[in-house]
């Protein structure tokens, strides 16, 4: 195997380049959620901070509403944390949960015809913003505006499409004389999708659940249309702090960041094994 | 057990009720999601906006709307620009991805750390990676002292306030982001790439890259298919990374269908010019998703068969 030393140095190479491409921006994130004001911008740019602090997470998680400190408006995420961990959960929850019947309903039964999964795809294929504008006058006369109603319907419509395909990859690979079997020896439907397919799909289950919070976590534009002042996201925060400071309140900024960014990576490490499993969208059978 | 659960059961238990149930709740929500669609086409024929009384008294205008979208140089331009970035993107993400997912696809020292690093971007908020790259990319910011200790010479960069550089940046903050994606579906396609055809051929004498070329590389092709379709959908949305990296900006030139519609409805309220444009840009839409699923149940199509033969 000594011929082969150059491609595991080339592998390796590139491999690394590619490491550091991903770290960079994030370890910056990190750097500058630990920095004093003052060392927010210089040249050269600190790569550790000289004096680290937590000031700029306790700014941030101190409860409260915004208060101006210093000319500058520092905005609070409890609020918002605690919303977007609502309305994420709670949708994501719920179109696991008809997603995953409904998948189970197509692949056993065919139920609504061959098309049925690819025309659910086309709700996701409309860009949010197409429907943002008539949403808005909808939901004021509906009274869903500003609510945690209106946003978790969205939400659960927008992951629906994702939900159904990657759990047809998973439910397509139970054996289907498992489940007939079970039915034989008189089993109830409810008791075989209880007893066979949901111990069976469970891997499944949790990466699809993932792969949506993490979409439905993160969505900006529909939150930024369909809430003001009683429900307020994560990302609508980023967005107000980068507008109402034009971006220069680096720290705290970055503090915020890292908190919405650490539940969900580690969430994934957790359940990393079975990613590569449930992003076969069922177009792979072994 | 008491009788009104057992007959709960009992229903249940019917085949016609259990397989369509899924679907009352699913289709109540396409007929909730249908409505506002019906509501788009008609404020694109009524002059309102939000500050101009209620919407159902609004003056009828027939298609003004449209002739003034359709002459709206921003608006074309928007669209021109969307449709380039996303080009750009999705492209340099499969390639990257594709590269990345081969070189990681047989079992080495390092492949766990390797993989666990490079599925990082995904899990990131995309206002989270836009708002983080705003810093990186400051004149004097840490990319352009990178660059400046690799060149051996002082660089600086313009990156957000270029006209060429703010684009490229848009574009490197979707890739940054969204190879990982494309790295773990052409990772899952490889993992289950079937052994056989692949055993045969090397027995049959093929060559690693005759492997490649000839069976393995027709044997992804669905996968391919369906990352190019998922990423070029969700890149045409593209919104976070222009709102909070560029705000549009310098000018116009990072400015994106949707950034631009958003704008002309909320900070203009404009909303029946923007419901005009919305109109358009589905119709644009609904176009590419006919394509784009025609080659998705192709490709599914073929690969049952050859499951099955």
């Amino acid at each position: 195997m000594k011929r082969r030393w150059p491609f595991t140095l080339f592998r390796h190479g590139v491999l690394v380049g590619w490491t550091a491409v991903t770290l960079f921006p994030v370890y910056w994130m990190l750097n500058t959620s630990f920095k004093r004001s003052e060392e927010w911008v210089t040249w050269p740019p600190h790569w550790v901070p000289q004096r680290p602090t937590l000031e700029n997470y306790v700014r941030v998680l101190t409860p409260g509403s915004t208060v101006f400190e210093l000319g500058r408006q520092t905005l609070k995420v409890l609020k918002p944390l605690g919303d977007s961990l609502f309305t994420a959960t709670a949708s994501s929850l719920i179109a696991l949960a008809l997603g995953s019947a409904l998948a189970y309903s197509w692949a056993r039964f065919g139920t609504g015809g061959p098309s049925y999964p690819y025309s659910v795809l086309t709700i996701r294929m409309l860009p949010p913003i197409v429907i943002a504008v008539p949403f808005v006058v909808y939901y004021a006369t509906l009274h869903l505006l500003d609510t945690y109603t209106g946003l978790i319907l969205v939400y659960v419509a927008t992951s629906l499409p994702y939900v159904i395909w990657m759990m047809l990859a998973f439910i397509e690979d139970v054996p289907r004389e498992l489940e007939s079997a079970a039915r034989v020896m008189g089993a109830s439907r409810l008791r075989v999708l209880s007893a066979v397919v949901l111990p069976l799909t469970a891997s499944g289950l949790v990466v699809t659940f993932l792969f949506v919070f993490i979409l439905n976590w993160s969505e900006l534009l529909l939150a930024l249309t369909l809430t003001n002042t009683q429900v307020s996201t994560i990302p609508i925060t980023l967005n107000k702090f980068q507008s109402v400071n034009e971006g220069r309140d680096y720290g705290p900024q970055a503090a915020i960041g890292t908190i919405a960014t650490l539940p969900v990576v580690v969430l994934g490490f957790v359940i990393q094994k079975h990613l590569v499993k449930g992003f076969s969208f069922g177009l792979l059978r072994k | 057990m008491p009788p009104a659960r057992r007959s709960i059961l009992a229903w249940l238990e019917r085949e016609s009720v259990f397989k369509w149930l899924p679907f009352v709740p699913v289709q109540a929500l396409v007929v909730f999601l249908l409505l506002p669609t019906a509501l788009l086409v008609y404020l694109s024929l009524v002059s309102w906006r939000i500050t101009r009384g209620v919407w159902w008294r609004a003056p009828f205008v027939g298609v003004d709307n449209f002739v003034l979208a359709v002459h709206d140089d921003r608006f074309v331009w928007a669209v021109i620009r969307t449709f380039g970035f996303a080009a750009a993107a999705v492209g340099l993400e499969l390639g990257l991805g594709f590269g990345l997912a081969l070189l990681c696809r047989e079992r080495f020292r390092g492949r766990r750390f390797y993989t666990t690093i490079f599925l990082l971007p995904m899990m990131i908020v995309p206002a989270v990676v836009g708002y983080d790259l705003s810093m990186l990319l400051i004149d004097q910011g840490p990319l352009n002292q990178v660059l400046t200790v690799l060149a051996g010479r002082s660089i600086t960069v313009r990156w957000i306030s270029d006209y060429n550089m703010a684009k490229a940046a848009i574009v490197g903050a979707d890739v940054w982001q969204w190879t990982s994606l494309m790295f773990l579906i052409f990772l899952s396609g490889f993992a289950g790439l079937p052994p056989d055809p692949i055993r045969a051929a090397r027995t049959m004498g093929a060559s690693r890259w005759q492997i490649f070329r000839h069976v393995e590389l027709p044997l992804l092709k669905p996968v391919l298919a369906i990352a190019l379709v998922l990423r070029s959908m969700e890149a045409l949305k593209i919104f976070d990374y222009p709102l909070l990296l560029t705000e549009g900006g310098p000018g116009t030139s990072t400015e994106t269908i949707a950034v631009y519609l958003w704008r002309v409805g909320w900070d203009f309220t404009r909303v029946s010019h923007a419901a005009a444009m919305s109109l358009i840009l589905m119709l644009v839409v609904v176009l590419y998703t006919v394509i784009a699923i025609h080659v998705l149940r192709r490709e599914r199509g073929r690969l049952a068969g050859e499951v099955t033969r």
